[in-house]
């Protein structure tokens, strides 16, 4: 509570604030509070996505002025071979790792929403991969994986599996840095547990009374009551999905054969690698409206099955 | 309500107006001028360059330390060291785009040629002709030095040190096998045969047989005869040099790996893993930790072909190391790169970066690095009987290990060419090599298909204007 005696309220230069009306000043605070984010927003997020969709009609390399090419980099999409495979490696990827992250999530959540002793120490244990950094993760496994040494192809050959090269054969590499991203589930366990524990008892109980089974309360009670929290794991996951990096840079770097070239990785290797800096900014814009169209599509086709408790 | 129609217009104003600001400050001229730093400081006024470059906790200290004896030398000239150990690549392109470009940087070899045609570097040639110690004729390893320093016959860099790729191996192994090590003289080279032989002999499984004998379990290898690490481009492109090829031809700046003899090398490197089961297919780790340095030191690996720079932690095995030149296919052979260092030719002073850049070429900054192994010199000085006594540490290099630095790199040592584009043309000869490691397609079959795809990509990037 500022008094008329002390010097922020005194000071001149602040005179004219306060003889505001009152509703404005409220507002004029208001801005200034959410500023730092309005600010950050600004510079560091709208004003380069800006320059990036002039950069799209440019060859740049960074070094150089940029260049006006029209249309240049959107034709070239067409005819790119690695642009059309980056997007294949991304989409399947996503196909395989956001329903299988979902349900092991989910079911997850419900094993670790038991009352049990010493509960809090296993969720410590499930959510704690999913807060090791991602290079950490990388190096763990990709001695997992390893053909010779690695953990997956000793336990192969206890049940005489003949051992896979999982991160030099085509055919397996993606599928290990799925299995490797179920790694990170965590994250959505604890939002789902969050929502499993906001949904009251007392449906619980009354189901119990009214004879409904674990199952029966499992799909008529909690999947609807949850609906939003996996609506929102979804839409999460499927915007990770499509920008995931780290693992087809550090441990394939896109190989073999560019089974694990993620399309981000390969927008990274042209902007930085290949300096075309340019055609990296239409791989950009092109992926934000992929990521817009496919969270339209998910809101219009699957937002309709949501239950809202307070949906009126 | 009625305040805030009025404020959040205000607000909107103001931050449309920041916004515009900030797209313009970002579309600003970015290139550098060539010929800003003609009016530079006078010599009596203390001028600060900055330099930019990579590197591990040791070349820090290294760099540190040359910075300290520099400004003691040149007391108008304060080095502000920027290092950046990690992405240096997009650190050092973002400050270019910014407008701030360092005044010296390390400048990788894989890009050097792309950063002159496009300006950005300082034209040293002058500089570099009248200088008493540096323009003295054989100052540097010739021709090697000039042949990866110029374009039509300009230097905008000068060399680091080299490094090359030669074998390490595991000396206690030879010696409880009761075989000959290979040798460190070139003019004693293995052939081909005699190194698929001896990586024959070394190789066992847990049976204790050899490939090539019934029952040799390839699943189960207790010990490996060879890794030649092919996930290391300068690695991998010695194994094309010693069967008389170049990875990339410094005539025509194309690839010429699918002539007969590239083709038949890459082939010879698949067929240790395919054919005579002498070398581990897993090779995908190296950048994440794991080396074969490990696999040496523990007996699970008689030899390892990787880049010289790496004796600064094979040094530290607890086995007895050895080193020795590669085998030959058709011709005693390497490959010999390093990073460059070099002035801006956006530098406000030309003249100090290339003072700085002059005292990285002289003895003092390069010996510290040869003496823990991870360099070789490419300044003659350091190669003559006293010069080597600078540099030759008991403890880091074995046995005549001099004879790499004094002969094989002088006498068959080829300088790598990484034209302009080659990031890009690379990214269709990965694949193509990734199906020829495991075996999906041969060397013929890869190499015929990708390569003139990737030379069409090396034409079209050479032509970006």
């Amino acid at each position: 509570m500022t008094t008329a005696t002390s010097p922020i309220a005194t000071a001149p230069r602040l005179g004219w604030f306060n003889s505001l009306p009152s509703v404005t000043r409220r507002t004029i605070t208001g801005y200034l509070f959410i500023m730092p984010f309005i600010l950050g927003f600004l510079f560091w997020f709208l004003a380069p996505a800006l320059v990036a969709v002039w950069l799209t009609f440019t060859d740049w390399n960074l070094i150089r002025a940029p260049r006006y090419v029209g249309f240049d980099n959107i034709w070239r999409l067409g005819t790119d071979k690695l642009f059309w495979q980056s997007l294949k490696v991304t989409t399947l990827y996503t196909l395989a790792s956001v329903p299988l992250g979902l349900v092991l999530a989910f079911l997850l959540a419900l094993l670790i929403n038991t009352k049990v002793r010493g509960i809090a120490f296993f969720r410590t244990i499930y959510y704690l991969p999913s807060i090791v950094p991602a290079v950490a993760s990388a190096v763990l496994w990709a001695w997992i994986f390893n053909t010779e040494f690695g953990l997956l192809n000793a336990i192969l050959r206890w049940f005489g599996i003949a051992r896979i090269a999982w991160l030099q054969d085509p055919t397996y590499a993606l599928w290990a840095l799925i299995m490797m991203s179920l790694w990170g589930v965590g994250g959505a366990m604890i939002i789902y547990l969050a929502g499993l524990q906001g949904i009251p008892d007392v449906y619980y109980e009354a189901a119990e009374i009214d004879g409904a089974g674990r199952l029966r309360q499992l799909w008529n009670i909690t999947l609807p009551l949850l609906s939003p929290v996996i609506f929102f794991n979804l839409i999460m996951s499927i915007i990770g999905t499509f920008q995931v990096f780290t693992a087809g840079y550090l441990i394939t770097d896109g190989g073999p054969q560019n089974a694990t070239l993620f399309y981000v990785l390969y927008l990274y290797r042209n902007g930085f690698e290949y300096l075309n800096m340019g055609y990296a900014a239409a791989l950009a814009w092109v992926l934000f409206f992929i990521i817009l169209v496919l969270t339209l599509l998910i809101f219009r086709y699957v937002g309709g099955m949501v239950h809202y408790e307070d949906n009126t | 309500m009625s305040g805030q129609g009025v404020s959040r217009r205000q607000f909107l104003k103001i931050s449309g107006m920041s916004l515009a600001a900030v797209g313009l400050a970002a579309c600003a001229p970015a290139a550098p001028q060539p010929g800003a730093g003609e009016g530079a400081a006078p010599s009596s006024e203390v001028v600060t360059i900055s330099f930019m470059g990579w590197g591990n906790p040791g070349e820090d200290e290294g760099v540190r330390n040359a910075i300290a004896v520099f400004e003691e030398e040149t007391p108008n000239v304060k080095v502000t060291w920027m290092h950046t150990p990690e992405n240096y690549a997009e650190k050092f392109l973002a400050n270019v785009a910014a407008g701030t470009p360092p005044d010296t940087a390390f400048v990788g070899s894989d890009v050097y040629r792309t950063y002159i045609r496009d300006g950005l570097l300082l034209d040293i040639t002058d500089y570099l002709e009248l200088d008493p110690l540096l323009g003295a004729e054989n100052y540097f390893i010739e021709p090697q030095e000039s042949e990866r320093c110029t374009v039509d016959g300009r230097w905008y860099g000068i060399g680091s040190c080299w490094v090359a790729p030669h074998i390490y191996y595991n000396a206690d192994i030879f010696e409880a096998e009761g075989i000959e090590p290979p040798s460190n003289d070139p003019d004693e080279a293995w052939t081909w045969e005699q190194f698929v032989d001896t990586a024959r002999a070394l190789t066992v499984d847990v049976n204790g047989n050899h490939p090539g004998d019934s029952g040799f379990d390839v699943q189960n290898v207790d010990r490996w005869g060879v890794h030649w690490d092919y996930s290391n481009g300068t690695v991998l492109y010695s194994a094309v040099n010693i069967n008389g090829a170049h990875w990339i031809e410094p005539d025509t700046l194309k690839l010429d790996i699918d002539t007969p003899a590239g083709v038949e090398a890459i082939q010879n490197l698949a067929d240790l893993m395919l054919v005579h089961q002498v070398m581990p297919q897993s090779t995908a780790f190296q950048g994440l930790g794991m080396t074969n340095t490990q696999m040496l030191e523990n007996g699970k690996l008689a030899m390892a072909i990787d880049g010289s720079w790496a004796l600064d932690w094979m040094k530290n095995m607890r086995a007895t190391l050895g080193t020795s030149v590669l085998p030959q296919m058709s011709r005693v052979a390497t490959n010999m790169q390093a990073h460059l260092h070099s002035g801006m030719s956006g530098s406000k002073n030309p003249d100090a970066a290339w003072a700085w850049v002059r005292f990285l070429s002289t003895p003092f900054y390069q010996t510290q690095f040869c003496r823990t192994g991870l360099w070789l010199p490419s300044q003659t000085a350091l190669m003559t009987e006293e010069g080597l006594t600078e540099w030759i540490t008991e403890g880091v290099h074995p046995t005549d290990y001099y004879k790499i630095a004094t002969e094989y790199l002088p006498r068959f040592g080829m300088v790598l060419y990484q034209p302009i584009g080659w990031p890009r043309a690379n990214s269709v000869i990965q694949p193509a090599l990734d199906a020829i490691w495991i075996g999906d397609m041969t060397a013929e079959e890869a190499l015929t298909a990708a390569v003139p795809e990737a030379n069409a990509i090396l034409e079209e990037e050479q032509a970006r204007t």
